[in-house]
């Protein structure tokens, strides 16, 4: 009978504790989309941009048939997606990597390390705003193509999914890079140096047509979300287990690095 | 020694892991911690009762902030019992329990630019269990006309009030607070002092540390002086380093023609052209001062009689970068 209470009890804190936890992670959530849409910068930068640039392709491309350089594509149906996976790169590592570095530097990381919040919670809260953000602008990026013709994808399933891993995966990453940068000043210098060549080379511009390069590429994680969202975007296949396996791959490496290497206090000066 | 007497000897109940019939909120035994072959605290122990506000006091780079970042958790220890409101904050599992029943302030003001004061705060708010009113804790800290402002348009000063409102809003019952007046003007200091004595009476533990005498004075019921990583004297702001048996200085200017072996008591020389006699019984050796003066018609220009006060005894304890620290007179 004892037990049986006992059990009760512990069962109810357990269900209490729960509901805490994800109220928790709802109200981390919140804050984290107040504070991103005040810094018009942020704002601008990782959610205005990849939709800037698809309008000025759109209307580039508004005319442009299928042709043998889009892989038997019109050039807004390649550029749909693989801007959308731009725009996921933009919201999740980019902005991450940022955003840490600078707060590490002004010490409101080892604030939030003062309050009972968990890590889980913090990084849960970060990691939800920002798949918040790549599926807001992803939706609006199709929105645009459809405005320029482009037909809306089939296999939605298979896109979501593939957000969802891809923002995972870019989120660990951003973290491991703010784990290794040094000072926030650098964050942004060293963030787009490693993302712009990986933008070229991928593909993400311009159709890249070197096996070698696709080959070399295919191994970095830019290029394998491409892949992944051009197939249900517009050649109507489902998920492409390959790619997704390439991205987890990184993103199990940057969880790595972020676990092992990340800091909540400042560097002292 | 006086220090590490009192840790000793006073009743840690390990009956009670949660530590709330515990009669101190924390206590300090044999601490130490290095940095490669930095030694910054080196055997410092101390204890804090529930209620009391207890100030480490001593200079810059004396190892107070490494103390109190170990006390919080944000520090690893070399050696020594921690205990802190019953949990031992080395332990990480129980980190966040111990974190929803203390308050920090960081020794730097970090606060999010883009919330609002009433957003920040209410964020926080949800971190704890049992939390604090957010309007009431704005207005606690005096920031009730700025709820509506982004923080990145406070003052420096109103940002510090904003970080000892997320200090509180948890409703901590014990409160850390680093050098927690450091660059506020005068009328802000007395503030923020008023705001700390009124946590004091509604029951919470505070440990500051502190490099101002006249803030160890004001609010401390108890303090520590550190130096060079140790606790040199422990004790009240009246009573510490014997300050209250300590022996009357008795200080004025050598009268024309007096030698100081004129005087009828034994005297010092400073380098200030004062005289100084120290005493015990300050009444009996004012009337023989004053009556050789009298009968030999000099005047004792600039006469005053004083205690050591509290900056005496810091400096006497702190002295020469701290290694000075332990040649305290016996009383």
């Amino acid at each position: 009978m004892a037990t049986v209470t006992h059990r009760a009890r512990r069962h109810g804190t357990v269900r209490r504790a729960w509901r805490h936890d994800v109220a928790l992670a709802w109200h981390q959530v919140r804050y984290e989309q107040l504070s991103f849409w005040r810094n018009p910068q942020s704002a601008f930068f990782t959610f205005v941009f990849p939709v800037v640039i698809i309008v000025i392709f759109g209307a580039l491309f508004r005319t442009g048939g299928r042709s043998s350089y889009f892989y038997g594509l019109s050039a807004l149906q390649y550029y749909v997606p693989t801007i959308a996976a731009m725009s996921v790169l933009g919201s999740c590592y980019s902005q991450l990597a940022i955003v840490l570095a600078t707060r590490r530097q002004e010490g409101i990381l080892k604030r939030v390390r003062a309050t009972p919040l968990p890590a889980w919670g913090y990084f849960l809260g970060l990691l939800a705003h920002c798949i918040l953000v790549s599926v807001v602008d992803v939706v609006l990026i199709v929105a645009v193509g459809r405005l320029f013709g482009v037909p809306l994808p089939t296999h939605w399933a298979a896109i979501a999914a593939t957000l969802v891993l891809a923002a995972a995966c870019f989120c660990a990453l951003g973290v491991a890079v703010a784990s290794l940068i040094r000072n926030a000043e650098a964050a942004p210098a060293v963030v787009q140096l490693i993302l712009f060549p990986l933008l070229f080379l991928s593909g993400t511009y311009l159709p890249i047509h070197s096996q070698v390069l696709n080959r070399v590429s295919g191994l970095l994680p830019v290029r394998p979300l491409n892949q992944a969202l051009l197939g249900p975007f517009a050649q109507h296949t489902g998920v492409n287990w390959h790619s997704l396996a390439v991205l987890a791959a990184w993103g199990a490496i940057g969880m790595l690095v972020a676990i092992r290497r990340f800091r909540w206090a400042p560097r002292p000066q | 020694m006086r220090a590490q007497l009192t840790a000793e000897t006073s009743p840690i109940s390990t009956a009670t892991p949660a530590g709330l019939d515990q009669p101190d909120a924390l206590t300090v035994a044999g601490l130490h911690k290095s940095y490669g072959p930095v030694a910054a605290v080196r055997g410092v122990s101390f204890t804090v009762r529930r209620g009391e506000i207890f100030a480490l006091l001593g200079p810059n780079g004396a190892g107070k902030t490494t103390i109190l970042e170990i006390l919080e958790g944000f520090r690893t220890r070399d050696a020594g019992r921690v205990d802190v409101l019953g949990i031992d904050p080395g332990d990480r599992a129980s980190g966040r329990a111990l974190r929803e029943r203390i308050g920090l302030v960081l020794q730097d003001i970090a606060v999010e630019p883009y919330l609002t004061v009433r957003e920040t705060v209410a964020r926080n708010a949800g971190y704890y269990p049992a939390p604090r009113d957010v309007a009431e804790v704005i207005a606690l800290v005096g920031l009730a006309r700025q709820a509506r402002q982004k923080v990145r348009n406070l003052s420096g000063g109103q940002k510090r009030r904003l970080d000892l409102a997320l200090g509180l809003v948890g409703h901590p019952e014990l409160l850390f607070l680093d050098e927690p007046t450091t660059g506020f003007d005068p009328a802000a200091r007395r503030e923020a002092w008023d705001v700390v004595r009124g946590l004091r009476t509604q029951g919470t533990t505070v440990v500051l540390t502190t490099h101002y005498m006249d803030e160890a004075q004001a609010l401390a019921d108890r303090l520590a002086v550190i130096s060079a990583g140790q606790v040199v004297a422990e004790g009240t702001p009246a009573g510490i380093g014997g300050r209250d048996q300590a022996r009357a200085r008795i200080r004025f200017a050598l009268p024309d023609g007096c030698r100081p072996a004129d005087l009828p008591l034994d005297a010092e020389t400073a380098g200030d052209g004062l005289v100084t006699i120290e005493t015990a019984e300050p009444t009996g050796a004012l009337h023989v001062l004053t009556e050789w003066a009298l009968r030999r018609g000099a005047v004792l220009a600039g006469l005053t009689v004083d205690q050591p006060s509290l900056e005496d005894v810091y400096l006497r304890l702190t002295g020469d970068g701290g290694t000075a620290g332990r040649s305290e007179r016996s009383t």
